[in-house]
This record gives structure tokens, C-alpha cells and sequence, in this order.
């Protein structure tokens, strides 16, 4: 059997190395050089880029130096300083916390909920969607009920109430619980794609090559909907740094203690913080308005990456 | 024994509707269809789009679920999914698609892509593997820096030659080409049915070819079964079925190949005309109450045709007092 096909043609092991080089050499760009060449030619993105990798790792590492329960304790002395002192960069709180450090560790923790939060929700919801639609039939008409029931229950009340019940619980915890409630528009969004693309011809094709169904969805489909995969993760991030910045506004996120951009959100719940003491609220307020900007400045050139009509990219081969 | 025996065929798909979304009715995409295939041969399924022949195909691949009848290979039934795992269906029986650009998945490279049969039925190791993809190129005519490219880098022509190449690549004894060239251009149809010739003759491979196209059937076939309505309506030889057609949907089928001789224009319309009248006069006669073609009816021992019950009768009258044995 394999003798027939080596017949047909003049090719041989010989021929290997040279036209392996040959084919190299014509190689189309891989996925990544596109992407770093739309960064290029888009400069708020690219600044968008370096800022949210600089300061994440910035508030990751710097958040290591800090002593957390000493940065918490109430210092009477610092009673809502005034910032640009040496002692408090950003001011004080009305316990004489500084701003700057709460900001840091804050920052840590609703950055670090919030890409846990999606890299959960979204791998349940694409993994949810990609198999449901894929198969289709029974299998979809139960998952789809699942879901139908997870959209109905009120997700920030049964968050609230759940949250209210557990005794001991952390950021670990926290992510979790979140996790469960904010997989379904993801799902969704991927199970209508994959509704699609099991159409089409190319799936077909799989199938009588043999290849097994788990491959298919995984192999086949999942990189041809990465376009869309990427997009809603990356805008599914900032709206997750939302989430727990709004549970922790109502006051119902992170435990007690526990700094969050929510809780210095939180400060101007006073109207006096509001007009006399705008640095208890307004740094974390403008950090997540350009965290949110640069994701999405972010995920719009990544978009573009996936779609070559919209390339603004120079070296298009 | 043929390499591919259809016996009976028939995809329904239930209409749901009513309180409860109950079955109502099916609609009957293929009804019915028998024929086999020998080894070696090119058999032709011939009708018009909706006629059934992309879903006997697919049944026959199990792409899709048969709703009775039977496919049988090496002795087994086919339509069941156990049995085509059983005995390697899919590595024997391979498919070339209308579409060349959907069939090609666009995030895989082309090496990818040919690669994929071997991958699941053949174990090589990686250089083997790289050497066989080489090896198919060449068979269709593509140089080997088409390796690390994407399909849409490819034009139309090319495009169906990977899918050829990929329909190849495990040695295959059948391939169903659903119209595999009805989406190019005369030229590169050429090109594409001679590398399909070729490489039938190389490796003795069988096609069950689909068209609509006549001229294409014609050169590529040697045995034609017509279908409409999800029945087959005639079967027999080339010969049979464009010197001797029988049904009138087949005699309108032929009417309708172009001319390109101009001389005899109005003749060829005259003829095409006639034709349509007779269909529309005779349409009652050749099809039962629910629009659906009659069973065959052996008229020589090559050729058989779905004729109405009264027309039949004569046949079989006929061929007895001459001794032909049906």
C-alpha cells in the first residue's frame, strides 16, 4: 500500500531536506508576527499594551513589599492627609491608611480575581458552548436547559446571599462563586459560532478522515472561532475587573480588611469624601477607567488580527 | 462480488410541528435507492439539485443517518456507526467535496490538512509522514511550497486537487466525489477530472461520481444511475442512457446539455420543445399519485428503467415471448 503512492511520484527521501526548506521559505507569517505587526501600526494600543503588562506586574511585585495587616491597622495621626506628602503619596483615608499602598494591594487583588475569574468562566463557557453545539441534538436541548436555568436565577443576589453564608472565605473562595455565575454569555456566544461552523464541509471532512469527535471540537473548530474566543475573553477580563470592584462597592466582595479597588471605590459613598476628600476615591477610579480603556483598545487589535480585511498592519504576506 | 452494495436506501427527515412538536410527516430524501458499485469502475448518480444524490452519498459515507435499508462493505452493514469503526470504514472509503474551500479547514496548513487521514489510520513517524504529503502533492501537480501554506493562498483548481490528494492519502478503495467540479471553471474541470483519471488508473480506485453535469458524467462514467425525487428513476450503461434513454425525466435531462453548434439552433430548440411537451403531457403517466417514480423495470439486462405500471407490463410481455432472460 505504501509502495503504490511512492511509486506514482518521483519524490524520495532524498528530496526531503531541500523541499521542507523550499516549503519554509514560503511559509506564510504565523499568528503572532500579525499580531505584533497590528500592535505596531496602532500606537494607542501598543501604549495600551505596555501599560497594562508594566502595571500589572507592578502591582503584583511591589504588593509583595507591602505589610498588609500593618498597612490596614488604623494610624489616628494620619486622619485624612492630605497627598503628595512623603509619608502618604496619594493621602489618607479617614484611619489614616495610606491611599497609594491600599491602592497597590487593591489593584493585586481585583486584577488577580478578575483574570482567575475568566480564565474559569471562560473556559467552562467555551468547553459549555463548543460541546453543545457541536453535537446538537438531545445533548444540546439539556445543556441549553442548564443554561436557560443559570440565567434565571438573580446572579448578584444569589452572590450576595451566598457570600453572606460562607463563614470563612477568601479570594480563592470568592473567584469561585463568581466563576459559576458569569460562564453563560460566553457559552452562548460560542454555541451559536459552533452551531455555524459543524455545518460546514470542512467538519465533514474530519469526520471521514476518522478523526474522533473530541478532536474535531478542540482541533478543528475551536482555532477557526479563536477570532471570537479571544475577543470575548479580553472584553470579558474588564468587565470582570467590574465584578468584584461592584461586589466589593456594595461591600460584599473581599472580607473585611481586605483592600480592593471596590472598597476605595467605596470611600465616595460619603458625600463629604466626595468634595473635601476626592484622593480616598478618585485614583482607583481613574486606574479602572484606563485599565477598561486598554483592554479594549487591546481587544480591538487583537480582533483585527483575526480578521484580515480589517489589518492596518504593513507586512502582509 | 461489487465493492459496494446499496440496497434499499432511505434518508427521512421527520417535519415536527403541532402541540408537542410531533412528527407530522418526513420529508423522503432519498427513497429507496439501490445499486452497486464494482471495483475499479466510476459509477455516475446523476439528477438534479434536491434529486437525493448528495444524501445517498452521505448515507453511504455515514455522514448521515440512513433511515432504513443497507450499505454493505466486506459483508457488514455499513449504515451502522460500530461497524464502520469495526472494519476502518472511513480509511477505505474517503470523500472529495463540492466546496473546496470549506473542506479545507482555513486554520490548518496544508500539510495539516493531507495529513489528517494518515494521522488517524497510519501511524508514520514525522519525516514518513512529511515524505507522504510531498509524495501526494506531486501526484496532483503541486510543487512542495505549498506545504506551510493556507488553503485560501490557493486557487480553485488547486484547492479541489488537495482535496483530492487528502481523498488519496490512505490508499482509499472507494471515493464519493459530490460534484467535485461543478464549482470550477470548464478549464480547471479539466484539469481536475484528468488528475481523478490518473490516479484512478494508478491505484485502481472506484468513484461514485455525483453530478449534474452530463458531459462531465459522460466522459467520467461508465455506469449512470438517474435520480430525481429521491428515487432512482433510470440505471444502465453510458450507452444505455444516452443512446437509449427511457424515462422521460432523463430524455428531458439529455435535451438539456448545451449545443455549441450554432448551425442547428433552432433544430436543438425545436427538439428541446418537443421534449418539455412530452414531459408535461406524460408527467401523470411516469409518476404515481404522490409525484413519486415507479419501481425499475429490467428492459435489457444493463439497463433498467422506473416505467409506469401499464408501460412495464408490455416490457415484461415483450421479453418473454422473446426469450430474454430478465
Amino acid at each position: 500500500m505504501k509502495r503504490d503512492i511512492a511509486d506514482a511520484t518521483s519524490i524520495s527521501k532524498e528530496d526531503l531536506a531541500k523541499l521542507t526548506k523550499e516549503a519554509n521559505e514560503e511559509a506564510t507569517p504565523s499568528r503572532m508576527k500579525i499580531m505584533w505587526g497590528e500592535f505596531k501600526a496602532d500606537k494607542p494600543a501598543l501604549v495600551s499594551l505596555f501599560l497594562l503588562v508594566f502595571f500589572i506586574l507592578f502591582v503584583i511585585i511591589a504588593s509583595e513589599f507591602i505589610d498588609v495587616p500593618k498597612m490596614m491597622e488604623t494610624n489616628i495621626m494620619g486622619y485624612y492627609n492630605k497627598p503628595f506628602s512623603s509619608d502618604y503619596w496619594l493621602g489618607a483615608d479617614a484611619g489614616g491608611r495610606s491611599i497609594a499602598k491600599e491602592l497597590v494591594v487593591g489593584s493585586r487583588n481585583s486584577i488577580s480575581i478578575a483574570i482567575g475569574l475568566t480564565i474559569i468562566s471562560s473556559t467552562f463557557g467555551i468547553c459549555w458552548g463548543l460541546v453543545s453545539g457541536y453535537f446538537g441534538g438531545m445533548v444540546d436541548l439539556a445543556m441549553q436547559r442548564v443554561y436557560d436555568f443559570m440565567m434565571i436565577i438573580p446572579m448578584l443576589m444569589t452572590i450576595i446571599v451566598i457570600v453572606t453564608i460562607i463563614p470563612h472565605y477568601n479570594a480563592i473562595t470568592l473567584t469561585l462563586i463568581l466563576s459559576i455565575f458569569y460562564w453563560m454569555g460566553t457559552s452562548r456566544l460560542i454555541r451559536s459560532r459552533t452551531l455555524a461552523e459543524s455545518q460546514k464541509d470542512y467538519v465533514a471532512a474530519s469526520k471521514t478522515s476518522g478523526t474522533s469527535n473530541f478532536k474535531i471540537i478542540f482541533r478543528e473548530i475551536m482555532p477557526n472561532i479563536s477570532s471570537l474566543i479571544i475577543v470575548d475573553t479580553t472584553l470579558s477580563f474588564a468587565e470582570n475587573i467590574g465584578v468584584e470592584t461592584g461586589l466589593s462597592f456594595l461591600g460584599f466582595g473581599l472580607p473585611m480588611g481586605t483592600p480592593s479597588l471596590g472598597t476605595l471605590i467605596a470611600n465616595a459613598n460619603d458625600p463629604e469624601n466626595i468634595t473635601q476628600y476626592w484622593w480616598t476615591w478618585l485614583p482607583a477610579a481613574i486606574e479602572i477607567i484606563i485599565l477598561c480603556l486598554s483592554i479594549s483598545y487591546i481587544g480591538q487589535v487583537m480582533r483585527r488580527t483575526t480578521n484580515a480585511a480589517q489589518r492596518r498592519g504593513q507586512d502582509q504576506k | 462480488m461489487s465493492l459496494i452494495e446499496i440496497n434499499d436506501l432511505k434518508v427521512h427527515y421527520p417535519i415536527r410541528g403541532g402541540f408537542w412538536n410531533r412528527i407530522v410527516d418526513n420529508v423522503k430524501a432519498v427513497d429507496g435507492v439501490t445499486f452497486n458499485i464494482e471495483a475499479g469502475e466510476t459509477y455516475g448518480l446523476v439528477g438534479e439539485s434536491g434529486s437525493g444524490k448528495s444524501t445517498t452519498a452521505k448515507a453511504i459515507i455515514g455522514l448521515e443517518k440512513a433511515t432504513a435499508g443497507t450499505v454493505m462493505y466486506n459483508g457488514k452493514d455499513v449504515t451502522k456507526a460500530e461497524n464502520r469503526r469495526k472494519l476502518d470504514y472511513n480509511r477505505d472509503v474517503q470523500m472529495i467535496f463540492q466546496d473546496s474551500l470549506s473542506s479545507l479547514n482555513p486554520r490548518k496548513r496544508i500539510e495539516d490538512v493531507i495529513a489528517e487521514p494518515l494521522r488517524n489510520f497510519e501511524h508514520l513517524d514525522k519525516e514518513e509522514e512529511k515524505l507522504r504529503v510531498l509524495q501526494l502533492l506531486d501526484i496532483v501537480g503541486l510543487d512542495a511550497d505549498a506545504l506551510y501554506k493556507y488553503p485560501h493562498q490557493f486557487s480553485g483548481g488547486q484547492r479541489q486537487r488537495i482535496g483530492v490528494a487528502r481523498a488519496v492519502a490512505t490508499h482509499p478503495k472507494l471515493i464519493i466525489a459530490d460534484e467535485p467540479v461543478s464549482a470550477l471553471d470548464l478549464s480547471v474541470q479539466a484539469q481536475v477530472l484528468n488528475f481523478m483519471k490518473k490516479i484512478q488508473r494508478q491505484f485502481g480506485i472506484s468513484y461514485l461520481f455525483i453530478s449534474h453535469d452530463l458531459g462531465v458524467v459522460r466522459h467520467m462514467c461508465k455506469n449512470i444511475a438517474i435520480m430525481t425525487r429521491g428515487r432512482i428513476v433510470e440505471v444502465g450503461t453510458r450507452e444505455d442512457i444516452y443512446n437509449n434513454p427511457m424515462h422521460i425525466y432523463t430524455k428531458r435531462l439529455l435535451a438539456a446539455i448545451p449545443e455549441t453548434n450554432v448551425n442547428h439552433r433552432e433544430a436543438h430548440r425545436k427538439h428541446r420543445l418537443e421534449i418539455e411537451k412530452i414531459y408535461q403531457e406524460q408527467q401523470a403517466t411516469y409518476y404515481d399519485q404522490d409525484g413519486m417514480a415507479f419501481p425499475l423495470v429490467k428492459v435489457s439486462p444493463t439497463h433498467s428503467v422506473a416505467l409506469p405500471p401499464e408501460l412495464a407490463k408490455k416490457f415484461e410481455q415483450q421479453s418473454e415471448s422473446k426469450g430474454v432472460n430478465v
